[in-house]
């Protein structure tokens, strides 16, 4: 009989084994060396086992008696020191066993930070029974913490059982979003809400520094100051293969050991499978690929063919409750369209990517019913343009009717509950509709449905459609783009119903038809997050338009302009000196005094840029935003100092005006200006805000403007001190920040809610200081200079990428 | 598993009804009764009005009831059931959405050996407090779940909660949250299934039944999962989702097999997923896996059988 020795007791050795018994259970004699003290046992599984959903009895694979009854002699909780191709043994630490076949599956081993404070106790990876039984101790303390490091499969599933086992827990992940690998932004957003729901406190994008403590792990310190106390750390950042003993003994190995299509390594009498295993380049980590090389080897050891092929691989989270599944290629790219489907209600969203017609990705969550399905039309490589209009509604739907939304409705029974938030169902609508109503409004005055969150609108709409049939005509409302049915009015307003403070949120619980929005929606849906939630939401750099990003106004040829601030366009000689000192330095070829009294230096390379902010930065200069959708300029007559006709200090209004708006980002970009007297030298009644100076105080007029458009502004209120002017002036621009449409001029915006609503709204003292308070809020994230923000975060991105080896030019 | 290994001398539930409105009152579906077959005649010639003994009481107050001593109470059955041994009673009412679908009685008998327990949470303030329970002889843990409360997603009750799934819990003694971890260890109680129990009007209720070795609740427990979401709209269906039993072991399979699958009106489960109304079977071996008992108890969520719980004693 032939000796066969097998290198670790895991999920593929241990399949390889069960073959072997299925097929010819008297050809070998086998040796098992396993240095876990234990035999197989369903690794995948040690989730629930966690959480207490499994016992360890439940998960094991083979027990002593199954390896008796196949006789296999088992050599458990030794490891094997070394292999000696040239005597064919495997030495183990209580003894050699000689080979005439050899497995390894040896596995993987988890990978762990070499952060400052990794080696502390209770920093435990997530790998085996003993990582496990170690949490479950460490959730046996009253009040115990936990923090994960990873927010991936295993991080979220060692998360979920913490929990579950009664500690509060932190996972930290380094990503924009939870399982980058395996789900895209919309997905990920989800499975966070679903996670946070069940208690578990999520940090994005988390940089963490160090593990601190005595002998134990006490806390986790993030980059960011965040200090995390803690019982227990769990890293869950990945795995490595185990590698070591192959490539002591000489095979071949690159990231793992090599295999062929048959499992043999380089050495003809040497196998291995399962996560140890490199195969053209690829490793293995989910359990599908390694029963196909298990078969695959079984077949190989006992002489008949067969070949080892890569195929999709699919995911799912063992966390009960969450469903999710992806599986293939779901980056967007050039002639990949994309089907979405989204049911915020239910909490569904599903992603279908498709190329040259066949589905190439799939990512749902929430309803994962059809998922197999999919799964099989992305492994076979099916043509699905014939059933592309309906594909995303799955199986049940081929070949069948396409779904009609308006037929779902009428199909509605009366009761079926169309406004949630109201409790408003279809019989009370459809009476209130036979009872006169037969708009919305008059839907929304008699029976509230559609009058709180306003998501059911679309449905109540079809109920007045289905009732009154061609009688209703749907309101055509224009949307913000092909990616929503909804108005820029109906998304600020549910924006802040909803308290969405993301961009997942609001692709998701808005029901946008494309995974991440376009070039259209992503600049207005970024403004109002920014707008309505400055200090959870993070300005995307990604969803600005070019000026913006690059802080600089890109010009004909490709250069920039380049803008420093000059408040309430006052300057000094050493400014004046620090732009001309930078205009020859960096060779600009135009410099141009502006109408909104600033100098601008045209012509600036961008691999410059950062160079030329530093140099103004020193010079104590800022961004004059010139380039944004924000606070522009505020221009000044000299007023009372020099004029003979001057009333106030003009220009130092102007300055306090610019000093406390720059900054701040607006729907549009807003300018204004101060006249010392009546005669208005600063122009400042075509501006969108412009103040008069007069004797008895301030003349405070909004709305003007003298572009494509040349208005006068309107009296919005007359100040008698310099503090109300500068109040109410703020309170204006607030207002307009969180009820504009984005792109929307202020002129434009007060003609759409009149100035009467303006001033009636600002005209009470709360509401005014509410929004004055509000604004400052906003300001104490946005009033920084972005140039120097640049200049020390993000200065690499102003390089041109065929050189990166260029010096800077300090 | 542990729960489930010896033979048990007595079961913690003794008997398990359903009754079902028939007009505007509840008459009895089926019932298991055992070898009380005066407290099964008094039974079936009962029915209540809304309002009326503790299956009336459940349907009017729209939330699971729990009721520990007959005597001077709304029960109405009280002098069949004393006679009987059955001194407490769990009511559980099946609603989908603003429907009642059916109410499930379980009576248990009170004596110094049986431990288990039937409990009711609710939230409250945004927490889980213990709304009432049934206890049996775990005196001390009954005191100790008086005073826990389980925020979203911590224990079984709060990991019921936040996942709005049946779960089914094998390690009680270690994980039940430390406090009530440690008494229910010493109350022999190791396997627990929280089940959501959905109302009109949104309050959350989650019912946990805990199961002791000497006294088990039951002995084969099964989790079906029917949502569209996870098995299709093309047929009506259930898979077997999680489960335990003494005599086969686990009854869950590994990520690359299938599980086992039911359509509607196949089986037991395949009647309660066909009707929505809970079932209680007994006497039919074949049914009841070897059983002498089968409860199965639907979940109604958005307006679909969503899951099935059943077990089995």
């Amino acid at each position: 009989m032939q000796k066969l020795v097998i290198i670790g007791a895991g999920m593929a050795s241990g399949r390889v084994l069960e073959h072997l018994r299925d097929t010819a259970p008297d050809t070998f004699e086998i040796t098992l060396f396993n240095a876990e003290p234990r035999g197989n046992y369903n690794r995948i599984m040690l989730s629930p086992v966690l959480s207490g959903e499994k016992t360890y009895d439940e998960i094991v694979t083979h027990d002593d008696a199954w390896y008796a009854d196949n006789k296999v002699t088992c050599r458990f909780g030794e490891k094997v020191i070394a292999v000696d191709r040239a005597r064919r043994v495997v030495i183990g630490e209580n003894g050699e066993v000689p080979y005439d076949k050899l497995i390894f599956g040896t596995g993987s081993s988890p990978f762990i930070i070499p952060l400052p404070g990794h080696d502390k106790q209770g920093v435990v990876a997530y790998r085996d029974l003993e990582d496990t039984t170690a949490m479950m101790q460490a959730a046996g303390k009253p009040n115990a913490r936990a923090v994960v490091i990873g927010g991936g499969l295993l991080g979220l599933e060692a998360a979920a059982g913490l929990r579950l086992r009664g500690m509060e827990v932190t996972v930290l992940h380094i990503s924009t979003h939870l399982m980058e690998r395996q789900l895209d932004e919309a997905a990920g957003y989800l499975l966070r809400r679903d996670l946070e729901k069940r208690g578990i406190n999520v940090i994005l994008q988390a940089s963490t520094q160090e593990i601190v403590g005595g002998a134990a792990a006490e806390a986790v310190h993030l980059a960011d100051g965040t200090v995390l106390p803690c019982d227990i750390v769990v890293m869950a950042v990945g795995i490595r293969p185990a590698v070591q003993l192959a490539r002591d003994c000489g095979l071949t190995c690159g990231r793992a050991i090599e295999v062929d299509a048959q499992m043999q390594t380089s050495d003809p009498d040497i196998y291995a499978v399962g996560e140890c295993v490199e195969f053209n380049g690829n490793l293995f980590g989910l359990v599908a690929p390694l029963y196909d090389q298990a078969k695959v080897l079984a077949k190989t050891l006992l002489g008949e063919e067969d070949a080892f092929k890569l195929r999709e691989l699919s995911t799912k989270l063992k966390v009960t409750g969450c469903d999710l599944f992806s599986a293939g290629d779901f980056a967007g790219g050039d002639g990949r369209e994309d089907i979405v489907f989204r049911d915020p209600g239910r909490g569904v969203y599903k992603r279908l990517v498709i190329e040259d017609d066949q589905l190439i990705g799939a990512v749902m969550y929430g309803d994962t019913a059809d998922a197999n399905w999919f799964f099989g039309l992305i492994k076979d490589g099916t043509d699905i343009s014939e059933m592309r209009d309906s594909l995303i509604f799955g199986p049940a739907f081929q070949g069948g009717a396409q779904a009609d939304p308006m037929a779902a409705v009428a199909a509605l029974p009366p009761e079926a509950e169309i406004c949630g938030c109201n409790g408003v169902c279809k019989g009370t609508i459809t009476a209130a509709i036979e009872g006169g109503a037969t708009d919305l409004g008059a839907i929304r005055a008699t029976t509230k449905a559609s009058a709180s969150c306003g998501t059911c609108t679309g449905l109540v709409e079809q109920v007045l459609s289905v009732t009154l049939g061609d009688a209703f005509v749907l309101p055509a409302a224009q949307p913000v783009c092909k990616c929503t049915d909804l108005t820029h009015e109906d998304v600020r307003r549910l924006i802040k119903a909803q308290q969405l403070k993301s961009q997942p949120a609001v692709w998701q619980q808005l029901a946008w038809k494309t995974p991440n929005g376009c070039h259209v929606c992503r600049p207005a849906i970024n403004y109002y997050l920014l707008a309505d939630w400055p200090l959870e939401y993070q300005d995307d750099l990604q969803s600005r338009f070019v000026n913006e990003r690059n802080h600089a106004n890109i010009q004909k040829d490709g250069t920039y302009s380049v803008m420093p601030r000059m408040w309430g366009g006052i300057t000094t000689p050493d400014e004046l000196r620090a732009i001309a000192d930078a205009a020859d330095k960096f060779k600009v070829p135009t410099v141009k005094v502006t109408g909104g009294q600033r100098i601008d230096l045209l012509g600036v390379k961008k691999e410059d840029l950062t160079d030329i902010w530093y140099d103004l930065n020193q010079a104590g200069m800022v961004s004059g935003h010139a380039y944004s959708k924000g606070l522009r300029t505020v221009k000044t007559c000299v007023g009372t100092d020099h004029c003979r006709f001057g009333t106030q200090d003009s220009t130092g209004l102007g300055i306090k005006l610019e000093k406390k708006l720059w900054g701040s980002w607006t729907p549009h970009k807003v300018k204004l200006g101060v006249s010392g007297c009546p005669r208005n030298c600063a122009e400042a009644t075509c501006k969108d805000v412009g103040i008069i100076c007069v004797d008895s105080g301030y003349q405070v007029s909004v709305a003007g403007a003298a572009g494509m458009d040349v208005k006068e502004t309107e009296r919005l209120h007359d100040a008698r001190t310099e503090e109300e002017a500068i109040e109410w002036v703020a309170a204006f621009v607030q207002l307009y920040r969180e009820n504009g449409k984005y792109l929307d001029r202020a002129y434009k915006w007060v003609a759409k809610v009149s100035l009467d609503w303006v001033k009636e709204t600002l005209a009470d003292d709360a509401t005014r200081a509410a929004l004055n308070e509000r604004f400052e809020i906003s300001q104490s994230v946005y009033r920084k200079d972005p140039w120097a923000d640049h200049n020390q975060s993000r200065a690499a991105l102003y390089q041109p990428l065929a050189d990166l080896t260029q010096e800077a030019a300090e | 598993m542990d729960a489930a290994l010896d033979l048990p001398v007595k079961t913690f539930i003794e008997v398990a009804e359903i009754w079902i409105p028939e007009g505007d009152r509840l008459v009895l579906a089926e019932g298991h009764y055992g070898a009380l077959d005066s407290f099964a005649d008094a039974s079936r010639h009962a029915s209540f009005a809304r309002g009326e003994g503790l299956p009336g009481k459940a349907w009017a107050e729209e939330r699971p009831v729990v009721l520990k001593a007959f005597d001077g109470s709304y029960f109405q059955r009280t002098e069949a059931a004393q006679e009987a041994g059955l001194t407490a009673a769990v009511a559980v009412p099946v609603f989908s959405g603003k429907t009642l679908k059916a109410v499930l009685v379980v009576l248990c008998a009170n004596d110094n050996v049986r431990t288990g327990a039937i409990e009711v949470w609710k939230e409250n303030d945004g927490v889980l407090m213990l709304d009432d329970g049934y206890y049996g002889a775990a005196r001390h843990f009954e005191w100790v779940s008086q005073h826990t409360h389980f925020p979203r997603g911590q224990g079984l009750p709060g990991g019921v909660w936040a996942s709005q799934t049946p779960m089914l819990m094998r390690d009680l003694g270690s994980g039940y949250r430390f406090i009530r971890a440690d008494s229910a260890g010493k109350a022999g109680l190791t396997t627990g299934l929280g089940l959501p129990i959905p109302v009109p009007g949104g309050a959350t209720y989650v019912l946990a039944l805990l199961s002791a070795l000497g006294t088990p609740i039951a002995r084969r427990f099964e989790l079906w999962d029917a949502r569209a979401a996870r098995v299709g709209k093309a047929e009506k269906s259930a898979v077997l989702a999680d489960g335990i039993c003494a005599r086969e072991g686990a009854l869950w399979v590994g990520e690359t097999e299938e599980p086992r699958r039911v359509a509607a009106w196949q089986g037991v489960i395949g009647r309660v997923l066909a009707t929505g109304l809970p079932a209680v079977e007994s006497g039919t071996s074949a049914l009841t896996h070897g059983y002498d008992t089968l409860v199965a108890l639907p979940i109604h969520l958005d307006g679909e059988v969503a899951h099935i719980v059943a077990w089995y004693c």
